[in-house]
């Protein structure tokens, strides 16, 4: 099914049926302003094929290409991400989109409860202690205390992930994803990190198909086939925890399964050689190795960052090889890795949102991460799966019991 | 209600999509890619210097020669802090300013390998069809270490911009009195970081000392100055200048800390032999040289330079080093460089026939022992 536009039109656009690349356009789409996504053909036959199910995406009134059954939120009021998320507009921006992917409008901005304790940033959008903090520049080592605390709410972010994965399927908006992340978070008496970080307008990211990384929930429905990255930060007691993973929604291709299961194994090779003396170089050494041994390529422009008190400090782990990342691991050290891996070439490109990075090509990119501790012997996965994780990585059925 | 009846309309020809890029001052939105002519990266001249001491004149200089390069300039307020808002760019052309102010990246700085700097200067290079060469003019940067960290870029992301070098523009007029600034207080006048970071020394105004003779022999202060600039800085060049007039092919394209400028960097070093430290126990921020002959193993060096570097051995403050290294079988000649804890150890090319293989490091910094180094370094050899 991965009919990758490796000659796209001028507009970039795929047929939204076959993959191949796109010249008309559904009349009513067009009338209705909705998104160019969903709505391009290669030929009148395609869009014929089509006709039956695309013609439910045209609206009774002006309300939502959402129908959720749990909520009445209509997209009155939805608007499209500028800026960082400091400005919003209801016209699709004009750039010269990579791949399939449009930017959907996004909703309103969710509130936090007054009893939780919440970042800096949760008012002014401004990490102001992070910074200044001398953690930029110096690696810490946790007290015991720290380290108990840290357990504690990655074990909260691990459990609000898993409630996401729960969701996924086709249909489903990443929105919807967003709202089920940001519900369980605040019922644990914890304040969704990414929420205002730099502006960022939601409560976690969520990254479909050829999007890298920093993904905007939005109003877009999940496709069977697709790819998505669901990345979760929890800042609870005064510590964040962090991680991401890739699910697949529906029946997802060989090349898509074979590029996500890569991601996973990149990342538990680097989990593998973690101890007191290793240097934080090595990591990237890894999984540059294993991504190329398999035929991929490791994005370079985000790495993986120390965390605890602050959501992002020292270290920077980049995940490529021949790096000069600075530092030796020792014991109390606390930080995530997540690499992620493009099906084609490493580049990334930034959309007008200011956050949605995708592939310079296109193809699809995947993405796992973990909060880890450096103990005394080795390592400690702070957010490690759990027995009542959901089974959604057909590969750990057959290695791990 | 809608008449979505059972037969599908006419699809109708998607309409030519308009410029992806609005003429706005903004960088994002960018998605313009960089001709195929240019595989190069296009060097950035980091500038630093006293107020007065002549900055601005250089730029000015350097934007007005006629050297038929496109050449861009940002002047940016540095602060505490490396926070990049705005900067004014000014690209001379044939002689014609064009200035405009311009709202850089103000990306997320979170879990980001390029710093927005690099970024900002990255989409710069973008934007424009062709630019061969970018200066950063700073104000306010006390310590520009901060700065070629960010600026010294992993090869391995292809990055459309390349340090080229710092340069530091001082005052021969006054800078006696700068350095001795320190003798008065407890830590290094801006004057000594910026000459130990600096790749070139532009010691500017020397027709102001040679005016004020007072019956002194001028060219013995001018002498002075230099042998106070080489304590500290052995690798830097000093060029003397008045109103910054200098030859720009001595300060431009230097590739100060690319691999492959080794000729370069033989000539300094072999410079910078006579310059030896007398006393063991300095205080005072200078320059080092240690030699061995014998080969060494390289996983030893490295593991030598982090204890320097990264655990600040024997409160040793190690600001800059640069080396070449005769590697244990290897029939490369190694070189080796430092900007605080950031280092490289790359393979540059084969020895010459003939000439004699060594390892020679020099060490620009604060508190260093010559022979806690020397010692050091001579056990990372592997006697047979």
């Amino acid at each position: 099914m991965d009919t990758d536009s490796s000659t796209p039109t001028e507009s970039g656009l795929s047929c939204a049926r076959c993959g191949k690349p796109a010249y008309l356009q559904c009349p009513k789409c067009v009338e209705l302003k909705l998104p160019q996504e969903g709505s391009t053909f290669c030929t009148q036959d395609c869009f014929k094929i089509s006709w039956s199910s695309h013609k439910l995406v045209h609206p009774k009134s002006k309300l939502a290409n959402v129908r959720s059954a749990h909520s009445e939120q209509s997209l009155d009021g939805w608007l499209y991400c500028l800026k960082n998320g400091q400005a919003r507009t209801s016209k699709l921006p004009h750039f010269g989109w990579t791949g399939a992917l449009r930017p959907c409008p996004i909703s309103k901005r969710r509130l936090v409860p007054d009893g939780v304790e919440k970042p800096d940033w949760s008012i002014d959008g401004i990490p102001k202690t992070e910074l200044n903090s001398d953690l930029q520049n110096i690696v810490e080592i946790k007290t015991p205390e720290q380290i108990e605390l840290m357990r504690e709410t990655c074990r909260i972010a691990r459990e609000v992930l898993d409630a996401a994965a729960c969701i996924i399927r086709p249909g489903i908006t990443t929105d919807e994803i967003d709202e089920v992340v940001h519900q369980a978070t605040i019922a644990a008496g914890g304040y969704p990190s990414p929420l205002n970080y730099h502006f960022f307008p939601k409560s976690c990211c969520t990254s479909v198909n050829e999007v890298i990384c920093h993904g905007i929930p939005d109003a877009r429905k999940l496709k069977d086939g697709d790819i998505v990255n669901v990345d979760v930060t929890v800042y609870y007691k005064g510590v964040h925890g962090d991680l991401n993973e890739t699910f697949f929604v529906g029946e997802v291709d060989e090349a898509s399964q074979q590029l996500v299961r890569c991601t996973y194994e990149c990342l538990e090779k680097a989990i593998s050689i973690v101890k007191p003396g290793v240097r934080y170089r090595e990591v990237g050494e890894v999984i540059s190795r294993h991504a190329t041994m398999s035929g991929f390529s490791v994005v370079k422009s985000y790495c993986g960052h120390g965390i605890g008190e602050l959501f992002h400090c020292t270290p920077n782990i980049p995940h490529y090889g021949r790096n000069k990342a600075v530092g030796i691991m020792k014991a109390g050290q606390t930080f995530t890795i997540e690499p992620m891996i493009n099906a084609g070439v490493w580049r990334d490109r930034l959309w007008p949102d200011g956050w949605t990075a995708v592939t310079a090509d296109g193809k699809r990119s995947a993405q796992f991460e973990h909060t880890l501790l450096v103990t005394e012997t080795g390592v400690e996965v702070l957010t490690a799966r759990v027995p009542s994780s959901p089974d959604v990585f057909p590969w750990l059925k057959l290695n791990h019991p | 209600m809608e008449n979505d009846d059972d037969a599908p309309p006419l699809a109708v020809r998607i309409g030519k999509e308009p410029e992806s890029n609005p003429p706005e001052r903004s960088y994002r939105s960018q998605n313009v890619q960089r001709g195929t002519s240019e595989e190069s990266p296009v060097g950035v001249t980091v500038i630093t210097g006293y107020l007065g001491a002549g900055k601005s004149t250089l730029v000015n200089y350097i934007l007005n020669a006629q050297h038929g390069k496109k050449i861009a300039v940002i002047l940016n307020e540095f602060g505490e802090e490396i926070g990049v808002e705005r900067a004014m760019i000014n690209e001379g052309e044939g002689g014609a300013l064009v200035e405009e102010w311009v709202e850089l990246a103000n990306g997320c700085v979170c879990c980001t390998v390029k710093h927005s700097l690099v970024q900002a200067l990255e989409q710069l290079v973008q934007r424009k069809e062709r630019l061969d060469h970018i200066l950063l003019e700073t104000t306010g940067l006390a310590d520009p270490a901060p700065l070629a960290s960010v600026l010294w870029l992993d090869d391995q992301l292809e990055s459309e911009i390349t340090l080229d070098s710092i340069i530091t523009v001082v005052d021969a007029k006054n800078l006696q009195r700068q350095l001795e600034e320190h003798l008065k207080s407890s830590f290094f006048p801006e004057a000594f970081l910026q000459i130990a970071f600096a790749d070139v020394v532009i010691l500017n105004k020397v027709d102001l000392v040679l005016q004020e003779g007072y019956g002194l022999d001028t060219s013995s202060i001018l002498e002075e100055l230099e042998k106070k600039i080489y304590d500290i800085n052995s690798l830097a060049t000093v060029i003397h200048s008045v109103r910054c007039q200098v030859d720009l092919c001595k300060i431009l394209d230097r590739q100060a800390y690319g691999a492959k400028n080794i000729a370069h960097l033989e000539k300094l070093l072999e410079d910078s032999k006579s310059t030896f430290s007398r006393s063991r126990h300095d205080n005072t921020l200078r320059t080092l040289c240690i030699y061995e002959e014998q080969p060494v193993d390289l996983d030893m060096v490295r593991s030598w330079l982090e204890d320097l570097l990264w655990e600040k051995k024997s409160n040793m403050d190690v600001y800059r080093c640069k080396g070449v290294l005769n590697v244990l079988n290897s029939d490369q000649l190694h070189t080796l460089q430092a900007v605080r804890e950031i280092y490289e150890i790359v393979p540059a090319r084969k020895w010459h026939q003939g000439k004699k293989q060594m390892s020679k490091i020099v060490f620009i910094g604060h508190n260093l022992d010559i022979s806690i180094l020397a010692d050091s370094f001579r056990s990372c050899t592997v006697l047979t």
